[in-house]
């Protein structure tokens, strides 16, 4: 898996075949907004049904998922199962490693609190030919990234910003 | 990010309940129950005490806007979402192979 080309599209095409309710979040999130950063993951946040929860195992299962973690390319096999996400707390992460790329599942990202507070403002986008998929707002992932805090959300900010700024006509 | 929510997210990465930040911050519960749920509009000295109080320090800084930004995002914008998914897809397969041969030259 690590010689594995990074395959977005395949990525998020497994999951909307596997009828996951999900939310893009994170940079490629931004990427489809118009943003011009460089982004090497997919970040997605599920419902957390129990339903959806046995799609999101069965989606992951399909990619060969693994826990990324260091030293070990080929990430950690784990019980991916739905009794394995309904078991963790809520703000949990999981960064995970498949055959089609990193992908990281999250619940409730910082400063938002899940699927539902995200879904109100998200937009129906074609990321691909008949790949239709719901995108977090712009202004939504900015919010996550400035309650995330990390550095290379530090450094991001001022871009998206501008480019909000941009779409909105302001920039 | 607004006021209210960076005091609340301060407070929940210190992992720190409302009663918990307002003790170790010397003010009332109230305060922080109010500025959390956007009720009460404070000094940047009161944020200021409530995230440091929850450990973590908070930073405002100024910037110029990058002048070429806005117009890689025109570029950007004139494209579909499904290119921009591509294009992205292009160059982040070309920074992790950079990476890789990164890797595999230190292992080396």
């Amino acid at each position: 898996m690590a010689s594995m080309d990074f395959d977005p599209e395949r990525m998020l095409s497994a999951l909307t075949d596997a009828e996951l309710r999900y939310i893009l979040i994170g940079g490629m999130a931004a990427v489809l907004h118009g943003d011009v950063g460089v982004t090497v993951d997919i970040d997605i946040v599920p419902e957390r049904t129990d339903e959806n929860l046995e799609r999101l195992a069965a989606a992951l299962s399909g990619l060969d998922a693994r826990i990324r973690t260091e030293g070990e390319p080929d990430g950690l096999a784990f019980d991916c199962s739905a009794e394995f996400f309904r078991n963790l707390p809520p703000d949990s992460i999981v960064n995970m490693t498949t055959e089609a790329g990193d992908l990281d599942v999250a619940f409730c990202p910082s400063g938002t609190s899940g699927y539902a507070d995200l879904k109100r403002d998200a937009i129906d986008i074609e990321a691909a030919d008949r790949l239709h998929i719901l995108v977090a707002s712009l202004e939504d992932v900015i919010r996550s990234k400035e309650a995330a805090g990390r550095e290379k959300d530090r450094l991001a900010l001022p871009r998206l910003r501008r480019l909000l700024d941009h779409l909105s006509g302001a920039g | 990010m607004s006021i209210s929510n960076i005091v609340r997210e301060a407070r929940r990465r210190a992992g720190l309940t409302q009663s918990e930040l307002a003790e170790r911050a010397g003010v009332p519960k109230s305060t922080v129950g109010r500025i959390e749920s956007g009720a009460r509009n404070p000094s940047t000295g009161m944020i200021e005490r409530l995230v440091r109080a929850s450990g973590l320090d908070i930073s405002v800084s100024l910037s110029e806007p990058d002048p070429g930004t806005d117009s890689m995002f025109e570029r950007t914008l004139r494209r579909s979402p499904a290119e921009r998914l591509a294009d992205a897809t292009r160059v982040a397969r070309f920074v992790l192979r950079g990476r890789r041969q990164v890797a595999t030259a230190s292992d080396g």
